[in-house]
């Protein structure tokens, strides 16, 4: 795999693989994702929770969603309740 | 006919050339470091006081508590051993060693040089030397040579004639025969103790019940087969020596010792471009004991890097700082040059070309550029801590 060399982060250390990017996500009153990236969401294919490391500093309590756009993209976000925020990640 | 030179617990010997004193009194061959604490040869002296060779230490010490252990000598046993087979060679015999303390070899070639069989192997005897102890078995087949050595008393020559092979075979000892520990105790289980008795019996019944073991032991029983003496090519000696003026320890400098070494031993023009199968590399300890390690490389080769990356780990092994570091060719390739595949195996080139062109996004990029991916935690329920992209050298 080569990495982007222009990223000095990059060099010499380890990283993670499919780290979480950040996503723009306008959401329904039931909080299921309803445009992602400025495109409209056709189908919500799956939802999932996962709940983990509550007994560290660094909890992780995310709600994901697969879904299908309008382009036909399959994409996966996920809403972090810890930190409001959303992200796209390949889960 | 064939004859077997038979020197019983040359190891000690060998070990106890540079300490002749113990010769005299109870001592025992030690046990290899990291194995089963079983003795090796004992001195007369010791099996005198009830000491056998394989007993265990602790027996053994109880037996006799004034038990010398002798530790064990491997670069001594190699070189008098070597010594040993020059002299037979020297005296005009085409040897075969077996192992430490066995050698065979046929005497049909130097019967008219020594007017005969009885004087011929009197020359072996006399060329090795009494020191060693040494004792002849001849016969028409190597196994009953090798039997009559083991029941000769020292400096005596058995000839055992073809017509009375089996009669001479049929009082001895089953454990002539090479068999395992459990084979034998299957063999005495049955009642079996004499080489004739187990030639007595049927030879489908002996197969049926002891495998193939039997059936070779049924076989050696009626004198084994008539194979020829192969005799060994002399061997010509290539070694090189380094003395050090103090005790060395440090890995840096072993390795640099070794690289000389190598860097000598390729310069010989005895070697005549050919590169080398096997290599041996000894050493003589700060004690007093010496060590020896053997490398049998997979592809013959002359070539610097190559040897020293199988050589030198072997250093790690030494177990305590040494005087002398000695390199021995111990087997040479007979050819000059390296066979090229013709065809290259299946992916060879793809993966040639991917390592090629990794090294060139590298070098472009720089250290950091290319990278691996490494599973840490595939079971995580969390995505990214599944796992990580790491920098590799290509």
């Amino acid at each position: 795999m080569v990495t982007d060399s222009r990223d000095p982060s990059a060099r010499g250390a380890a990283r993670r693989l499919n780290a979480p990017r950040p996503a723009l996500v306008e959401q329904r009153f039931d909080g299921t994702p309803r445009v992602v990236n400025r495109e409209l969401v056709t189908l919500v294919r799956e939802e999932w929770r996962v709940v983990d490391r509550w007994w560290t500093d660094e909890p992780v309590d995310r709600r994901y969603f697969e879904v299908v756009l309008e382009s036909g993209r399959n994409v996966c976000v996920y809403h972090d309740q810890e930190l409001g925020s959303w992200f796209s990640q390949n889960a | 006919m064939i004859a077997c030179l038979l020197i019983p617990g040359f190891e000690l010997r060998a070990a106890l050339r540079a300490r002749p004193r113990l010769a005299l009194v109870p001592a025992a061959l030690a046990a290899e470091a990291g194995e089963e604490p079983l003795l090796g040869p004992v001195t007369a002296a010791a099996e005198v006081s009830g000491v056998k060779p394989g007993m265990r230490l602790g027996e053994a010490l109880a037996t006799c508590p004034s038990l010398v252990l002798v530790e064990r000598d491997p670069a001594a046993v190699e070189g008098e051993w070597e010594e040993v087979l020059r002299r037979l060679e020297d005296a005009g015999f085409a040897v075969q060693p077996l192992e430490h303390g066995v050698v065979v070899f046929e005497t049909r070639g130097v019967e008219r040089l020594y007017g005969g069989v009885q004087p011929a192997l009197e020359r072996a005897l006399a060329a090795v030397g009494s020191a060693w102890d040494p004792r002849i078995g001849a016969a028409a087949r190597r196994f009953t040579a090798l039997a009559a050595a083991s029941v000769a008393r020292p400096g005596q020559i058995l000839i055992v004639a073809e017509k009375e092979e089996e009669s001479f075979l049929q009082p001895l000892p089953l454990s002539l025969l090479p068999l395992t520990a459990a084979r034998y105790a299957e063999l005495e289980g049955l009642g079996l103790r004499r080489i004739g008795e187990l030639a007595q019996l049927p030879r489908g019944a002996v197969a049926e019940r002891l495998g193939i073991d039997g059936r070779k032991a049924w076989r050696l029983a009626h004198g084994g087969r008539k194979a020829r003496v192969r005799g060994r090519r002399p061997a010509v000696e290539l070694a090189e020596v380094l003395a050090f003026p103090e005790a060395v320890g440090n890995e840096l400098t072993l390795r640099r010792a070794l690289g000389s070494l190598l860097e000598r031993l390729l310069a010989r023009p005895e070697r005549a471009g050919r590169p080398f199968r096997k290599l041996a590399l000894a050493a003589r300890l700060v004690d007093g004991g010496s060590w020896r390690r053997v490398a049998t490389l997979r592809d013959a080769t002359a070539e610097l890097g190559r040897l020293r990356a199988s050589l030198g780990p072997k250093l790690a092994e030494l177990p305590a700082p040494i005087v002398e570091l000695r390199l021995e060719a111990v087997e040479l390739a007979e050819h000059t040059g390296q066979q090229l595949a013709l065809v290259e195996p299946a992916g060879e080139e793809a993966t040639a070309r991917l390592r090629e062109g990794l090294r060139q996004v590298r070098a472009s990029t720089g250290t950091g550029s290319v990278c691996t991916v490494v599973e840490v935690a595939p079971w995580s329920r969390i995505p990214e801590t599944r796992a990580l992209v790491v920098p590799r050298d290509v």
